[in-house]
């Protein structure tokens, strides 16, 4: 998966699952203070991701660290790279 | 104790006639059946019943997300009419938010559609773990109040009256004798409900649905007719502002009318037969607590699903209270039986006659059935002061329920 991909793929689950407009949509992007979403998204954030990557992250300890869109980029690519190992 | 009055001061409907009670009245006045072949139902096996009366939901998405997410269709239609009867009624923003408002919403249960889509993402590999955060919200039984009180700030009594097809009249009871009591100033008052295979084939498997008129769907349910086969699923939502009398009218706000009667009461006999004798004690006590007499009751809004026992039932009791003086329709001929919103909606309608001097006929009942005549039955629009009117509401569970509104200034 490239970083484009990482990215793409992301931002629909956030245009798709919680209607944010893609303008919005920027690396530096805060999730909860930008882009709005509060406890109850996180965990729908991580099944939309389950979902769309196709990964288990529900009892990963590092979503707890997520604060930006660029964070989840990288968690998912980091993610991915140890799935291929 | 002296008992505060009751008045009604605002009125909204979601319904499968329109989105609105405007909408829901010159449906009715027109004679349009709302009663539609549903093609998706083919692939419920052993589903009977393929008709349905739907609701065309629109602009669900001026319900913010984080509102909207926690709700199934009922609860989107109970907001929506609670958002017109708020509107209608004139209360302002701060009485919302006063504590001294609340409300009573009631459903037979959450959200079916929600309830089985939870379940196809949890059985089939009993793993939880693509369930979302919101799911659990659209499914609870208190659904529609509880996502109605929080989309409205509403910070008084919050219930979910859940007696199936009494639940919306149980709601309108529990605010009249809330406010009567002087616990609450204002109640939003009603029922929501939403249509999936699911909920009709609970009555489906009890050969309670009509399934003759698949291929003619207009001509069913058919209340009281000697062709009658079953009732007709429908969904939406009716909501009304029901109001401290005293304060209604120190701000000047429009009556519709006046609570004055209510009871409810199980039938002790079985879950899903109608009871003539129960039906006879509910009505009888309703009228009791209104400090009425038979004579006095202008008009009947009836339950009469269009099953064969039920109306029956309920005729026969009608016809050993009031003789055939008082005269009887139901509604569902037009929009199907929408369950635990039924009560509100009907009652909705039913004020609109009493305001308009106006009966609405009994759509598709046109030969009485033997077992149902000897009550004064509705067939073609009848113009006549309503001054008192009495409204049925009978349940599975053996659950009855029914109301006396009064005329205002009568």
């Amino acid at each position: 998966m490239t970083e484009q991909d990482a990215i793409r793929m992301t931002n629909e689950v956030f245009a798709d699952s919680f209607e944010i407009p893609k303008e919005k949509l920027l690396p530096e992007a805060n999730i909860f203070n930008d882009l709005g979403l509060d406890s109850l998204d996180i965990v729908d954030l991580v099944v939309a991701l389950q979902k769309k990557f196709q990964i288990i992250i529900r009892s990963d300890e590092r979503v707890r660290n997520i604060r930006t869109l660029g964070d989840i980029y990288q968690f998912i690519l980091t993610i991915k790279k140890e799935l291929n190992k | 104790m002296q008992l505060k009055r009751v008045a009604i001061t605002g009125v909204g409907a979601i319904t499968p006639l329109g989105n609105n009670v405007n909408a829901l009245i010159s449906g009715i006045e027109s004679k349009k059946s709302a009663v539609e072949y549903i093609p998706e139902w083919d692939n419920n096996v052993g589903l009977r019943c393929k008709v349905g009366a739907a609701v065309r939901m629109e602009n669900e998405k001026l319900i913010p997300r984080q509102n909207r997410r926690s709700m199934g269709r009922l609860s989107i239609f109970a907001v929506q009419a609670a958002e017109q009867a708020v509107k209608d009624s004139g209360i302002k923003t701060e009485q919302l938010t006063g504590g001294k408002l609340g409300c009573a919403i009631g459903s037979t249960m959450g959200s079916a559609e929600s309830l089985a889509e939870a379940f196809e993402i949890m059985a089939a590999d009993k793993d939880i773990s693509n369930l979302s955060s919101t799911k659990f919200f659209q499914c609870v039984s208190h659904t529609a109040a509880m996502n109605t009180a929080q989309y409205l700030g509403i910070t008084g009594y919050v219930l979910a009256p859940s007696a199936a097809c009494a639940s919306s009249l149980q709601a309108i009871g529990a605010g009249f004798d809330l406010i009567r009591l002087g616990k609450q100033d204002i109640m939003l008052c009603g029922g929501a409900e939403g249509l999936h295979p699911t909920v009709v084939g609970s009555f489906d498997v009890l050969y309670a649905t009509s399934s003759n008129y698949n291929k003619e769907p207009k001509k069913t349910p058919r209340p009281f007719d000697a062709k009658r086969d079953g009732l007709v699923c429908g969904e939406g939502s009716g909501i009304l502002v029901l109001e401290d009398f005293d304060l209604a009218k120190k701000r000047g706000a429009k009556i519709y009318a006046e609570i004055i009667g209510y009871n409810t009461c199980g039938n002790g006999s079985h879950v899903s037969e109608s009871n003539r004798e129960a039906i006879i004690f509910c009505i009888q006590e309703t009228l009791k607590s209104a400090g009425l007499n038979p004579k006095d009751i202008d008009y009947i809004n009836a339950h009469a699903t269009a099953t064969i026992q039920g109306d029956k039932e309920e005729a026969n009791a009608i016809r050993e209270i009031f003789g055939d003086s008082v005269p009887v329709s139901s509604l569902k001929g037009y929009i199907g039986h929408t369950l635990g919103a039924s009560g509100a909606i009907e009652l909705i309608a039913s004020l609109v006659m009493m305001q308009k001097s106006t009966i609405y006929p009994t759509l598709n009942l046109e030969e009485p059935d033997i077992d149902c005549q000897g009550i004064h039955h509705v067939l073609q629009l009848e113009e006549k002061k309503i001054d008192i009117l009495l409204k049925n509401c009978f349940a599975f569970g053996g659950i009855n329920a029914a109301l006396i509104c009064k005329k205002y200034g009568v």
